[in-house]
C-alpha cells in the first residue's frame, strides 16, 4: 500500500504542476496582452480567451498521457498471459514507467505469479481450472467427459464417476479409451469420427445410438447413447465433450425379447419347412386337377406359409445381427433375375389383398455384389410392408436403375397411407412401430430395422421418403459386383460359395 | 446334372423329410435309397454305387461326422465317386465345421429348405 500512496502523491504533484502551469500562463498571457501588446477591447478579450483555451486542450492532452501510463502497462500485462487472447502482446516494459513505476512492478509481477499458479493447477490435476468451479458441468446427472486433443480424460463429472465405478483420480489425466472402452453399433465410431473432423472442422458434433460398454467383473455392461462435441483449438485444452444417455434397462430388455423369441421360432423351422415340403407334394400331385376354389386354398395356404417363413426368418436374423453372426458372402448377381423372382414371389400375397406389383428395370443395370439370401428377405420385407400399408390402392412399383456414382438403387413404391412426419425418424429403430397403425396392421417392428443392417451391410444405404395419404418409397443402393471384385480378389478366393442356406464347392450356383 | 438314373443315398432318420424327398427326388428321375442308421449307412455307401449321398449329421449308432470320415477315408483302396451333401440343421463348432469342409462336398440347412428347392440344389451338383 506504500506505493500506491507514492503514486499517489506523485500524480498530485503532477496535477498541481499541470494547473500551477495552467494559471501561470493565464498570467503571463494577461501581462503581454496589456503591458507588453497594450490590447484592449475586443482584442484583449480575444487573447484572454484564446491562449487559455490551447493550453486546457494542450496540457491534458500531454496530462493523460503521462497519468494512463501505469494502466497501459497492467493492460499489457494481463493481455500478455491471456489465453483467449488471440493477438500476440508483448510484455510490457515496466522500467519506461514514469509514474509508480514501484507500484507497477509490483502489480505485473503479481499477475505472473497469479498466471503460474493457474498453469501449475491445470498441469498437476489436468483438468482447466474454471471446470472445478463449473456448477452445471459438475452436478448434471448425467455423465460428462471432456478430454483434450490427446483424448486424456480432462474432467468426468460425478456422474460419469458413478457411471463407471471409477473414482475421479482413475478417470482423469487418463486415456478416455482405457477408462472407457465403448463397442459401437456399427462402422461409425468416435473415433473415426474424431479424425474424420480434425482435418475438416473447427466445431462439429455427433451422437451415436446403442453404444456398449465393454463388460468386466467389476462394471456391468452399459448400453447407452453417446453424445459428443468437438472444438477445435480450444483455448481450455477441452477439444471434445461427451455426455452419456443410459438406455440400459431399455435396450438390454429389447436385446432379451429378441433373443427369446429367436430361441423360441428356432424350433418352427423344421415343421414349417416340413409343412411347405408337404404342399408341394400337394401341388405337384394335384396341378390342374382341382376345383378353381380348392386351387384358391392351396394358393392361400402357400402364402400363408410363405409368410410365417419370411416371419421365422426375420426374427432369427435380427438375433444374428444383434449378436453380430450375420455373416454376408457376396456374390455376383443379376440383379435383374433377382427382382424379377422377388415379384414373382410376393405376387401371391399381394395378390390375395387385390394388390398388383409392377416392376421395372433398367437395360443398362451391371451384375450387383449381394448374399442372394439376405438381399432377398430386404426386399421381401419392403414388399410386405407396401402390401399391408397399400390402404385401398392396388398396385406396388418396384424400379431399378443406375445412380449418378454408379450404385445400382432400387426403389419399392406403394400409394397407401403413407408415413406421418413424427414416425419417420424412429423408422429403422428396433421394436417401432407407429401406434396408430399397431392396432390394424400386424407386425413385429423387426424388418426394417433388419433391412437397415443388412443394406448397411452391404456396402449400401436404406431411405424411405413418404407423404400421409400418397404413400410411401423405400429404396436402397447396392454396389455393383465389379467394384467389389477387387476387394475379393484381395482376400483370397476360396473355392467354396456359401450363403446363409448352405454351400456347394466348385460349382457356379451364385454366378449364374 | 441330369437326374435321370443318378443314385442318391438319403442318410435320415426322420421320416417326414425322407419321404419328402423320396417322393419329390423319384419324381424327377433320381434312384434314391434311405438308411436311417448310421453304421448301415456306411456299409451302403462304401459299396460306391452311389453318385449322391445326403447326410444328416444327427443320425442313431454312429454320428454323421464319423460317417463322413469313413467314407472319405484316405486309406480306402478307391475313393468314393460320390458328392457327398451334408444336410443338417445344427451349427457347428469351428473344428468340425472344418472337417466338414474339406471332406463334405456341399451342405445344406434341412429346416430351411423345401424338397423342391433341393432339386434345385442338386442340378447344380457335378455327379
Amino acid at each position: 500500500m506504500e506505493y500506491l500512496r507514492k503514486f499517489s502523491a506523485q500524480i498530485r504533484s503532477r496535477l498541481f504542476i499541470l494547473l500551477l502551469i495552467d494559471n501561470l500562463l493565464f498570467l503571463a498571457d494577461w501581462y503581454v496582452a496589456t503591458q507588453i501588446l497594450h490590447l484592449d477591447g475586443l482584442a484583449l478579450l480575444a487573447a484572454l480567451i484564446v491562449v487559455p483555451l490551447l493550453a486546457v486542450i494542450v496540457l491534458p492532452w500531454f496530462g493523460a498521457h503521462a497519468l494512463t501510463q501505469p494502466t497501459e502497462l497492467l493492460a499489457e500485462a494481463i493481455l500478455h498471459i491471456a489465453p483467449t487472447n488471440n493477438e500476440q502482446v508483448p510484455s510490457p516494459k515496466v522500467e519506461s514507467a514514469r509514474l509508480g513505476r514501484e507500484l507497477i512492478t509490483t502489480l505485473v509481477h503479481q499477475i505472473y505469479q497469479l498466471a503460474n499458479a493457474a498453469d501449475e493447477t491445470a498441469r498437476e490435476t489436468g483438468q482447466p481450472a474454471d471446470l472445478h468451479k463449473n456448477f452445471i458441468a459438475a452436478t448434471m446427472p448425467l455423465p460428462l467427459f471432456t478430454l483434450d486433443a490427446s483424448q486424456n480424460v480432462l474432467f468426468a463429472n460425478q456422474a460419469a464417476c458413478d457411471y463407471l465405478k471409477l473414482a475421479e483420480a482413475d478417470i482423469v489425466g487418463k486415456s478416455f479409451y482405457s477408462v472407457a472402452d465403448m463397442a459401437f453399433a456399427d462402422e461409425k465410431t468416435f473415433d473415426g469420427w474424431l479424425s474424420e473432423v480434425r482435418g475438416t472442422k473447427a466445431t462439429a458434433s455427433s451422437s451415436w445410438e446403442r453404444v456398449r460398454l465393454e463388460v468386466s467383473e467389476t462394471r456391468p455392461l452399459r448400453l447407452f447413447d453417446l453424445s459428443a462435441y468437438y472444438n477445435q483449438a480450444n483455448p481450455d485444452r477441452i477439444e471434445t465433450m461427451l455426455i452419456m444417455f443410459d438406455h440400459t434397462s431399455q435396450y438390454s430388455q429389447d436385446d432379451q425379447a429378441v433373443s427369446f423369441m429367436a430361441l423360441s421360432v428356432h424350433e418352427l423351422r423344421t415343421p414349417l419347412t416340413l409343412l411347405r415340403g408337404y404342399i408341394e407334394a400337394f401341388e405337384d400331385e394335384f396341378a390342374g386337377k382341382l376345383s378353381p376354389e380348392m386351387n384358391d386354398f392351396m394358393f392361400k395356404m402357400k402364402a400363408s406359409a410363405q409368410q410365417l417363413t419370411s416371419f421365422v426368418n426375420n426374427i432369427l436374423n435380427v438375433a444374428r445381427v444383434d449378436d453380430d453372426q450375420l455373416v454376408l458372402q457376396l456374390h455376383e448377381e443379376n440383379w435383374r433375375e433377382v427382382v424379377r423372382s422377388v415379384a414373382d414371389n410376393m405376387a401371391l400375397r399381394a395378390h390375395v389383398r387385390g394388390i398388383t406389383i409392377e416392376y421395372s428395370v433398367a437395360p443398362d443395370l451391371p451384375p450387383v455384389g449381394v448374399d442372394r439370401v439376405s438381399i432377398l428377405e430386404v426386399m421381401n420385407n419392403l414388399l410386405d410392408n407396401a402390401i399391408k400399408y397399400s390402404g385401398s390402392s392396388t398396385k406396388i412399383r418396384i424400379n431399378t436403375y443406375l445412380t449418378a456414382n454408379g450404385m445400382v438403387e432400387t426403389t419399392v413404391r406403394d400409394y397407401g397411407v403413407g408415413i406421418p412426419e413424427n414416425v419417420m425418424p424412429h423408422l429403422f429403430t428396433k421394436f417401432y412401430r407407429d401406434h396408430h397403425n399397431r392396432a390394424q396392421i400386424g407386425g413385429t417392428g423387426l424388418g426394417l430395422y433388419l433391412c437397415k443392417a443388412i443394406v448397411t451391410a452391404h456396402g449400401g444405404n436404406l431411405w424411405v421418403k413418404s407423404r400421409v395419404g400418397e404413400g410411401s418409397t423405400f429404396g436402397f443402393t447396392l454396389l455393383p459386383y465389379a467394384k467389389l471384385a477387387d476387394e475379393k480378389k484381395r482376400s483370397g478366393n476360396s473355392d467354396i460359395t456359401r450363403s446363409a442356406h448352405g454351400w456347394i464347392k466348385n460349382h457356379s450356383l451364385y454366378r449364374r | 446334372m441330369d437326374p435321370k438314373g443318378k443314385k442318391i443315398l438319403c442318410i435320415e432318420d426322420e421320416y417326414f423329410i425322407s419321404e419328402l424327398y423320396v417322393r419329390a427326388l423319384t419324381r424327377v428321375g433320381y434312384e434314391v435309397t434311405v438308411e436311417p442308421d448310421g453304421e448301415k449307412a456306411v456299409q451302403l455307401g462304401l459299396s460306391d454305387q452311389f453318385d449322391i449321398i445326403l447326410l444328416d449329421l444327427m443320425i442313431p449308432s454312429l454320428t454323421g461326422v464319423e460317417v463322413l470320415k469313413r467314407l472319405r477315408d484316405p486309406s480306402l483302396a478307391k475313393p468314393l465317386h460320390a458328392k457327398i451333401i451334408i444336410t443338417t440343421n445344427l451349427e457347428q463348432r469351428e473344428e468340425v465345421r472344418e472337417d466338414i469342409e474339406k471332406q463334405a462336398d456341399g451342405y445344406l440347412v434341412k429346416a430351411e429348405i423345401t424338397p423342391h428347392e433341393l432339386i434345385e440344389f442338386l442340378s447344380h451338383i457335378d455327379a
